[in-house]
């Protein structure tokens, strides 16, 4: 699973990049490494518990539980095929 | 380390701290991902004066990677790139399991150095990196097992804390790297570096990391102070304002003023002596 939001860009219309980068459809621009894992779900990370973005366009307030995403029974956006960690 | 050491000119160890885990060419397109690029990055780094290059490793998309795998990829086409830059791999990573974060320890060979963050510390609005004291320990061992010296990642006055309670562990100087920043780092200030340093006992190296603006003014206060400095595009993409840097650029302009300031840059065999490597 990943963030419904979360789409794989090669370019934004400004930037190129050879290889699809996470891209957030929320902030429309792409994101930092480090917030793509949350995006895909690494690490147990959970867009609607760890992604103030997510949160905030969902309408949560700061101590709402991810359960009560108005959309999270919602199938993703995009599934980037989550992959085992580096290879 | 101390102003002693400034006054007998010793070399001061550059860090070039090339790719980090955090950003990614979105921010910076030079930036450097993949293995043939960190690599180049090094070797120019190494030329302009670094004695470690703190590594990372990522994804052919860029994003974050821990494994043994890709850490070894990264860290051969460096030692392939490079003559004698000692590599140091991060051991650093927000939400990545235990097992994970002890991954970059386990390449052959191991790298004759590691990161090993002290404490918690906030990422973005909803993160917080624990870094708890029982996987701390327990990278330490397994850094100890593998003849591996740590870089203590003191990231706040209480990591500093942390990091001077386990001192007894270390037979050689124990390397502590100040961080200065935002959020839950060190506030970034000459008067806080100061605070800091005045802490260390007398058989401490360090060296000091400035997040963007604050890397030139903090390392080269470091330098005055007897410590060692790590620059590079993990911590500052700027050379100056509104002005991309590249990594090299970086260590260039920090060894022209270590050189000026009467403390030349270590050569990488003066670092493993320093450090006792």
């Amino acid at each position: 699973m990943a963030c419904r939001h979360l789409a794989y860009r090669e370019s934004d219309g400004e930037t190129e990049f050879e290889t699809a980068r996470a891209y957030c459809t929320v902030a429309d621009r792409f994101v930092q490494p480090m917030r793509a894992d949350i995006c895909t779900e690494r690490y147990d990370l959970d867009p609607a518990a760890d992604c103030e973005i997510y949160r905030d366009h969902a309408g949560l307030a700061w101590d709402d539980p991810p359960e009560a995403d108005p959309a999270s029974d919602d199938q993703p956006a995009t599934d980037p095929a989550r992959e085992g960690d580096g290879s | 380390m101390s102003y002693d050491d400034y006054l007998d000119g010793q070399p001061t160890i550059l860090t070039a701290a090339l790719t980090g885990g955090i950003q990614g060419k979105e921010t910076h397109p030079e930036l450097p991902e993949t293995p043939a690029e960190i690599a180049a990055a090094a070797a120019d780094c190494e030329a302009a004066g670094a004695g470690i290059v703190h590594l990372h490793a990522r994804r052919d998309n860029g994003e974050r990677a821990f494994s043994t795998e890709r850490f070894q990829a990264v860290t051969d086409a460096v030692r392939a790139a490079t003559d004698d830059v000692i590599v140091q791999h991060s051991t650093g990573g927000t939400a990545a399991s235990d097992t994970l974060r002890a991954e970059p320890l386990r390449t052959d060979p191991p790298p004759e150095m590691a990161s090993l963050d002290m404490g918690p510390l906030n990422r973005y609005d909803r993160l917080t990196t624990e870094n708890t004291r029982e996987m701390v320990a327990g990278l330490h061992d397994e850094m100890q097992e593998r003849g591996i010296v740590p870089e203590l990642e003191v990231f706040n006055n209480g990591h500093l804390n942390e990091a001077l309670s386990i001192l007894d562990r270390f037979d050689n100087p124990p390397y502590l790297n100040l961080v200065f920043g935002p959020g839950t780092l060190s506030p970034p200030s000459p008067r806080s570096l100061l605070t800091m340093v005045e802490r260390l006992p007398d058989r401490v190296e360090f060296d000091v990391l400035g997040f963007s603006r604050h890397q030139l003014p903090l390392t080269t206060l470091s330098i005055l102070l007897g410590g060692h400095a790590r620059v590079g595009l993990e911590d500052n993409l700027y050379y100056r304002e509104g002005e991309y840097a590249t990594n090299d650029q970086l260590v260039a302009r920090t060894a022209r003023i270590a050189e000026e300031l009467g403390r030349p840059p270590a050569t990488a065999e003066q670092a493993r002596e320093i450090l006792g490597l």
